[in-house]
């Protein structure tokens, strides 16, 4: 009692700071430790979904749509949230998609609000996330180039 | 005990806490998740690829073109003025060490929208705050610039400025990737290096 007595501003003050530091380490509201981790899913493309492959997810699924409408095609999904992308931090949508049990894909008609969102949620650590897209080869160059090579005129043969 | 010892024992404990943190020294983001998100989904943080054009003929000082395709794509083909981070190693690598100037727009494009948008939300939640994306990427900038036309019979002044820009886009582009490889590595090696002198400022 005598040892605590003596040291107890320092006892206090580690206390404090071990219960800060664990309280950051191991928060859902912060983003995790080592980016790329949590974004390998994207460098290996396993992260992108299309309507016709959803069968080979295994286990539940819960679509979150981050648009105002959805298209008719998704109605399909008997788990489906419509959540903006505006209000995905929000403290009940984050519990929602953290106790779901299942993959959860993430729907907008504008690919680069979903990319965004899913790079946001799996940077704070949310696993079995997927963008659901009508085009899987997005990032396929589409068009081929055809180098210009024929010579300039020159003027004095004009 | 003095105030010595027990400041020591202090240093000491915070240590011993700092030793045992799951900390892997690797990168992370540092913003807050909220901030982010705002940022995110403000339009300011895209160009289309009419702007970017533009950026391109009046060869823009203040902009940087990041191409994060792989090396073997870029050197196929690339949008004059651009630098080469793929994508990958933009993860594993300090952006610090291409994003060397505060005041310039670093504009990521890829392919399509996914790998650029993926990597602005990385390096802006790394708290770089001047990092845009070609919206649509190389597929838009195509279907924009490189197959625009004009069908009618008028046209008004402001349309023939896009086309215009259009145009003169175009033919850089196809200039600098009609090049032969290793041409195109020494006139991109030659653009790099010339920006770098004109940053060092008078001497």
């Amino acid at each position: 009692m005598d040892l605590i007595k003596r040291y107890k501003v320092v006892i206090v003050i580690v206390i404090s700071i071990l219960i800060i530091v664990l309280l950051r380490s191991f928060s859902i509201y912060h983003f995790k430790d080592d980016a790329a981790k949590q974004a390998m899913p994207s460098v290996l493309k396993t992260n992108l979904i299309t309507i016709e492959k959803t069968w080979t997810l295994s286990g539940k699924i819960l679509l979150i749509n981050l648009d105002e409408t959805i298209p008719s095609g998704l109605n399909l999904f008997e788990e489906s949230f419509k959540i903006s992308a505006d209000s995905i931090l929000r403290k009940e949508n984050l519990n929602t998609i953290r106790h779901f049990k299942g993959s959860i894909l993430l729907y907008s008609s504008d690919i680069s609000v979903a990319s965004r969102i899913w790079m946001l949620l799996s940077q704070m650590g949310y696993k079995n996330l997927y963008i659901l897209t009508s085009e899987p080869d997005n990032e396929i160059l589409k068009h081929n180039f055809r180098p210009d090579t024929l010579p300039e005129p020159e003027v004095s043969s004009l | 005990m003095n105030i010595r010892e027990k400041f020591s024992i202090l240093l000491l404990c915070i240590g011993l806490i700092l030793a045992f943190l799951p900390l892997s020294g690797k990168q992370s983001l540092s913003v807050k998740p909220a901030r982010l998100l705002t940022e995110l989904l403000d339009d300011k943080t895209y160009f289309s690829s009419d702007q970017v054009a533009k950026f391109v003929i009046t060869e823009d000082s203040t902009v940087q073109l990041v191409d994060l395709r792989s090396s073997k794509e870029f050197m196929d083909l690339n949008i004059p003025g651009s630098i080469n981070v793929p994508y990958k190693e933009l993860l594993e690598k300090d952006p610090g060490t291409f994003i060397t100037n505060k005041n310039m727009k670093y504009i990521f494009y890829s392919n399509g929208d996914l790998e650029s948008n993926f990597a602005v939300c990385v390096v802006r939640g790394m708290n770089y705050k001047n990092i845009y994306v070609m919206k649509g990427g190389l597929n838009d900038w195509y279907d924009k610039i490189m197959t625009s036309s004009f069908s009618g019979d008028r046209i008004t002044a402001r349309e023939n400025a896009l086309f215009e820009t259009r145009m003169r886009a175009r033919n850089l582009y196809n200039n600098l990737n009609s090049l032969p490889d290793s041409l195109k590595t020494k006139f991109i090696e030659e653009k790099h290096s010339s920006a770098r002198k004109l940053d060092g400022g008078c001497e």
